[in-house]
């Protein structure tokens, strides 16, 4: 049962963070209006997954190998480029904050608010296909032991109220601090989605390299293992990464974060030029 | 909003059905695909069959142990991956689906998610 409770809070995880993040924002800025955006891009995400999860495993029609790598590879970079925007209208909508333009952040808001739902969809999309498989498949085991989805079933909540403790912290949070934490975070989680979008893409054959490991730490850092899962479901560390993944995720990581710490820094909320969001490498 | 959820949807399936869907082995009307039961413990891995005919070929995949497990089709160099299941928490079953061509393979499974795995010989021949 633990195995498959680590299996279920990993998966939980990956999604929970960026939308409480996300939920985080838009409360800190006195913009709940916007917040059934996000309901509806995760109630969206979760209903797709788990009627084309059921559709997969109860259906005449499976998935090939394949296709579900490439499905899984693609949304994730895809989420990237929707979180690495996010983080940069996050600063943007901070500076002006912290200056006056009311209107300024008015207009910020409006622009994003489509995207909102995207964003929301998509961090829980990407791997929702995969989550719900493997829900199914511990519900179909129900007949000779309920083990499995039960497990799985505590995972997810667990991720669920984890992502509620940090939603809680991070509201305490004063706004610079914020800004600056959770934006500094969301650049660390999304490259990790990045390098797992690139691990996915190599192992459904679109990217060579599968077997060209950089580094290999299973040993020290047991894949199973509670704090593998906790490294894994926050920002996509898997103890065997290939060069490949490695390098996108450097590609990844030096600009945008520089980036993101130079708009931080910048101390005039003065109509700055906005950093355009860049996704490096990868496709 | 459930319009653009039924687009979603229909979006899905249509890329399915365009590129990857493939035949469920309890669904395929004509009895055609292969299915092996492999079951895979914290310390073996075994295959109901180590032969199959090409084509479609469904591994079915049960966790008879403690740890999560994984399972492979190597290609022969038991290096390429030609297919792989994650994610089979113990006491779950879960399928991997593959277009086999006639040819030598190699099975893994991986409890526990380290190491090289449990690995043997696995040969596809002509329909």
């Amino acid at each position: 049962m633990l195995a498959n409770y680590l299996i279920g809070l990993r998966e939980g995880l990956e999604a929970a963070l960026v939308v409480c993040i996300l939920v985080a924002y838009l409360v800190k800025t006195e913009r709940r209006d916007l917040l059934p955006r996000i309901w509806v891009g995760v109630a969206i995400a979760v209903s797709i997954s788990v009627a084309f999860g059921a559709l997969l495993t109860y259906g005449p029609k499976g998935l090939s190998f394949e296709a579900q790598e490439i499905i899984g590879g693609t949304l994730s970079i895809i989420a990237v480029a929707f979180v690495t925007w996010m983080i940069f209208w996050m600063s943007r909508t901070a500076r002006s904050l912290k200056g006056e333009l009311e209107a300024r952040l008015d207009l910020a808001a409006g622009a994003g608010a489509g995207a909102l739902v995207l964003v929301a969809m998509l961090a829980v999309g990407r791997e929702g296909l995969e989550t719900a498989l493997f829900l199914w498949a511990a519900a179909q085991a129900t007949g000779s032991t309920s083990q499995p989805l039960l497990g799985a079933l505590l995972g997810l909540g667990s991720a669920v109220v984890l992502g509620v403790l940090i939603y809680r912290g991070a509201v305490k949070l004063d706004l610079g601090k914020f800004f600056t934490w959770t934006g500094g975070f969301l650049v660390l989680v999304a490259a990790g989605v990045l390098a797992y979008g690139i691990h996915d893409l190599q192992e459904g054959g679109v990217l060579p390299g599968v077997n060209s490991l950089a580094f290999d730490f299973s040993a020290q850092i047991p894949p199973s293992s509670w704090y593998a899962t906790v490294l894994r479901g926050t920002i996509n560390f898997t103890p065997a990464t290939t060069w490949l993944q490695a390098l996108v995720w450097t590609l990844y990581v030096v600009p945008v974060l520089s980036l993101f710490i130079s708009s931080v820094r910048r101390p005039s909320p003065a109509p700055a030029p906005t950093p355009a969001p860049q996704l490096h490498g990868g496709s | 909003m459930p319009h653009r959820t039924a687009a979603l949807v229909g979006a899905a399936i249509v890329l399915c059905l365009a590129s990857g869907c493939t035949d469920n082995p309890s669904g395929s009307a004509d009895g055609t695909g292969a299915k092996v039961k492999v079951s895979s413990t914290d310390d073996a891995c075994t295959l109901s069959a180590t032969t199959a005919a090409s084509g479609s070929l469904v591994f079915s995949v049960t966790n008879d142990g403690a740890k999560p497990t994984e399972f492979y089709l190597l290609g022969s160099d038991g290096a390429d991956v030609v297919g792989e299941v994650e994610n089979i928490g113990p006491g779950v079953t879960r399928s991997l689906t593959v277009q086999a061509e006639k040819g030598t393979y190699t099975t893994m499974c991986k409890p526990g998610m380290v190491g090289k795995g449990i690995r043997a010989p696995f040969k596809v021949t002509d329909t």
